[in-house]
């Protein structure tokens, strides 16, 4: 290899480097440039009083406040149900699963994880139009379809991070508890779980996060364009990735563009808040194990 | 004798020249205002008790300390290089990694066959000649002792070596650019006695050839071999 | 009295386990429930011909699937020079300084969600191919690609830069002391070694470059046909999913999109098969 060659390997490394620090540069410079200026109370509450519609005395029409509702609560519902299975499940696989059943278990939450999102939103759908024919009549696609769906999306994560965290463990805290005459559910629940839980809350909010961006899954399983705040279970409902969309496709003034990219910058943020915190609570249990060892 | 003869005679002939040497790690300071000279073509032992910087010391002569986060080393060390001594700072370090080989406590074969293995280094300085490599490869193997156990399984994998044949190995492969200093930390620590005594062997023959500095654990086998033994304590090499 | 409860608990965390494997079969038992008729009908062929025009009852998905396929293979081309060179530059040559900022750059874009990727592509990156090409809406296959690179960059320059920290300290031992340069280092010592990992980082962005949805469906121009060039517009078998679904259900064009999702099912689980086979799912489970 002679000189010139290594020359031109380091010359494109570095060029590499600084045109995706360009190219993201450049997205969040535009986002910023363009929707900061509509970032007000206005953005979000329209023409309804902020407090008024804050309380659900009157409904907002044309602010993000329905769309941000309806991301919060859809990411709360879907963790309801995504952690107690989630969490459950990994201590299952990391501590109960015998050799012959564990790679079948592998395999299908490793496909799981891996299938497009369109495709669980699509099973979210066809699972609601069951419903509807053999169930009932009044079974659409709704909130609840919505959430159910989402935990089925973000459960392979959370499955996967609690199996890594307790199967990682070292020798000596698995058998502490043990030697000292804990069964063994006392064991995981009151040692293992709580040794590694920093890790384990980092990956769930991970998936929060993951709740909060998904646009596939949502779009095909009720959320519609105009709802308002979700009454029940059964109703249709607003997100914030999806009215962006639908803005992007569909927008009838400056004023509405201007608003998607508001709803981008609070969407950007919510995502990146939870991404920092994920991080902030992992480098916690990093140090923990570094003073542990 | 005149005065003149007598000196000449006493004049011994330095090849590392070490002078103030402070070395941080992580702020702490593990080489103190160090002083030191290592006498040409001659095995120069560096023993003392654990941790106290031996093997930093050997990585600050070919500036392999640069390769460890938070290490950070000043003063002045000096090779004499075609006659003049020149400050290992000032050289590009690729060229002074060819001139100062070093071998590892733990061998380290890279993941290729035995040949590939030796020849590596002739690789990364673009020599294209098969038939001087082949030559040259040959060469390194009888000067490292290892030519008679592996010439029929040249294409072997160097991993499947035994832990002395690979050791030699990593000094053939060190060799084979006929640096000028061979730094060589605990080279027999990771080996049993027998492969021990026979590296040992091998490290007398090399002198002739070049310097040499041994950081090393094992009183019997430095005073068996060495030309001189200091003793690193305090931040000082005392003989 | 203890050991029904954990008789119990135990029971309570299979049938989590149970639950959340038995959902991918439920998934995939859907698609084929829901495709089967046509199967059965023979008319399974029909929807691998050239032409989508449900009105003139002409269901063929063979356009979408090459929409996939182009527009997944051209996003993976870019991304991947640019991923080698951008993990390499976070590995081997500035693992310091400015590798160190660029690893939490690309850590920072996984957190950003895809919808703002394509919405903030609508109005800079297509006006701007637009003028290139000096024809169309600007919203084509080469869009939605370069796109797509940016999205999958992150998952490529992590995984990759990974597979080189992996390499043994031993070998970058033997290459520096040598004497060898960060770049003969790179050729001949950490790629060689890391390959496996490379291979699996890329296949693992292939298998998101597929699967996305929104990218394609907002800046790819959707249209009905196979894409003969890089302007063209063209539509792929997720952003097909999506726009579909609007139609009523028993029609033969809301069953086609089931026979899209069962295409996505079967290239995931080959892509898992294989990554298996690379001992991808055993490294990441040692991490």
């Amino acid at each position: 290899m002679n000189r010139f060659v290594e020359y031109q390997i380091k010359i494109f490394c570095w060029i590499s480097g600084i045109a995706l620090i360009c190219a993201i540069g450049i997205l969040l410079a535009f986002l910023f440039y363009k929707g900061t200026s509509s970032l007000n109370l206005s953005l979000i509450f329209g023409k309804t009083r902020p407090l008024d519609g804050l309380f659900l005395n009157t409904e907002v029409i044309d602010g993000l406040f329905p769309a941000i509702v309806g991301t919060l609560l859809l990411i709360l519902t879907s963790i309801i149900w995504a952690i107690p299975i989630g969490v459950a499940g990994g201590i299952y696989l990391a501590e109960y699963c015998n050799k012959k059943w564990k790679p079948v278990f592998n395999l299908m939450l490793d496909i799981l994880a891996g299938i497009p999102s369109i495709l669980v939103g699509l099973f979210g759908f066809t699972v609601s139009v069951f419903l509807h024919k053999h169930l009932s009549e009044h079974i659409y696609p709704c909130f609840i379809i919505s959430s159910l769906a989402l935990a089925c999306l973000v459960l392979p994560y959370i499955i996967r991070t609690t199996e890594q965290s307790l199967v990682n463990l070292p020798f000596f805290i698995k058998t502490t508890g043990l030697a000292l005459g804990a069964s063994r559910l006392q064991n995981i629940l009151f040692i293992l779980i709580p040794y590694n839980l920093s890790h384990i809350i980092s990956g769930i909010i991970l998936a929060i996060g993951r709740c909060a961006e998904d646009t596939a899954v949502i779009m095909l399983t009720g959320v519609v364009a105009m709802a308002g705040i979700p009454n029940s279970l059964l109703s249709q409902y607003e997100a914030l990735p999806f009215y962006i969309f639908y803005i992007s496709s569909d927008y009838n003034s400056q004023e509405e563009l201007m608003r998607g990219f508001g709803a981008c910058i609070i969407l950007l943020s919510i995502c990146v808040f939870l991404f920092a915190l994920s991080y902030i609570v992992k480098r916690k249990a990093a140090m923990r194990f570094a003073t542990h060892t | 004798m005149p005065p003149i003869h007598r000196k000449f005679k006493s004049m011994k002939k330095i090849k590392i020249r070490i002078n103030d040497l402070n070395c941080f790690y992580k702020k702490k300071l593990v080489l103190k205002g160090l002083k030191g000279e290592m006498e040409e073509k001659a095995i120069t032992t560096i023993m003392g008790p654990s941790g106290v910087g031996k093997t930093t010391l050997l990585m600050v002569i070919n500036r392999l300390y640069e390769s460890i986060p938070d290490c950070r080393a000043e003063g002045m060390v000096e090779i004499k290089l075609d006659g003049r001594y020149i400050e290992v700072h000032k050289l590009p370090v690729t060229t002074l990694r060819k001139k100062v080989g070093m071998v590892f406590q733990v061998p380290n074969p890279l993941p290729m066959s035995i040949f590939k293995n030796i020849a590596f280094p002739l690789k990364l300085s673009g020599v294209k000649d098969r038939k001087y490599i082949k030559k040259k490869v040959d060469q390194a193997l009888k000067d490292a002792f290892l030519w008679g156990e592996v010439k029929d399984r040249l294409n072997d994998s160097a991993l499947e070596l035994s832990g002395g044949q690979q050791q030699r190995l990593c000094i053939a492969r060190a060799m084979i650019m006929q640096p000028e200093v061979l730094l060589l930390d605990e080279p027999t620590s990771s080996l049993d006695m027998e492969a021990a005594l026979r590296i040992a062997e091998l490290l007398k023959s090399l002198k002739e050839k070049c310097t040499l500095v041994v950081v090393s654990h094992y009183a019997s086998l430095t005073r068996r071999i060495s030309d001189s033994v200091l003793t690193l304590e305090n931040g000082n090499l005392t003989k | 009295m203890k050991s029904s409860i954990e008789k119990f608990a135990e029971k309570g965390f299979l049938f989590s386990a149970i639950l959340s494997a038995s959902i991918t079969i439920l998934i995939f038992s859907f698609m084929v429930f829901f495709s089967f008729p046509l199967f059965k009908r023979g008319d399974i062929a029909a929807f691998f011909t050239l032409e989508w025009n449900p009105y003139e009852g002409k269901f063929g998905i063979v356009p979408m699937m090459v929409g996939t396929g182009v527009i997944a293979s051209i996003g993976l081309l870019i991304a991947t020079p640019f991923g080698i060179g951008c993990s390499a530059l976070i590995s081997v040559f500035s693992r310091q300084s400015f590798g160190r900022f660029l690893r939490k750059v690309v850590e920072f874009m996984t957190g950003i969600p895809t919808v703002i990727y394509g919405f903030v592509a609508i109005f800079i990156l297509v006006p701007f191919i637009r003028e290139i090409f000096r024809k169309g809406t600007g919203m084509c296959v080469l869009s939605a690609s370069i796109m797509l690179a940016l999205l999958i960059l992150p998952t490529i320059v992590l995984f990759i830069s990974d597979a080189f920290n992996s390499v043994p300290k031993s070998y970058l031992d033997a290459a520096d002391s040598l004497g060898a340069t960060h770049a003969q280092k790179l050729v001949y010592v950490i790629i060689p070694s890391a390959w496996k990992g490379i291979i699996s980082g890329l296949i693992l962005a292939a298998g998101r470059a597929v699967g996305d949805t929104l990218i394609s469906l907002m800046i790819a121009g959707n249209a009905l046909q196979i894409p003969k060039g890089l302007d063209d517009a063209a539509r792929t078998l997720t952003a097909h999913i999506a726009l579909i679904i609007a139609s009523d259900y028993e029609s033969p064009e809301f069953k086609s999109i089931f026979v899209c999702g069962l295409i996505l099912f079967i290239f995931t689980t080959m892509i898992v098969l294989v990554l298996r086979l690379l001992g991808y799912f055993k490294i990441l489970r040692d991490r």
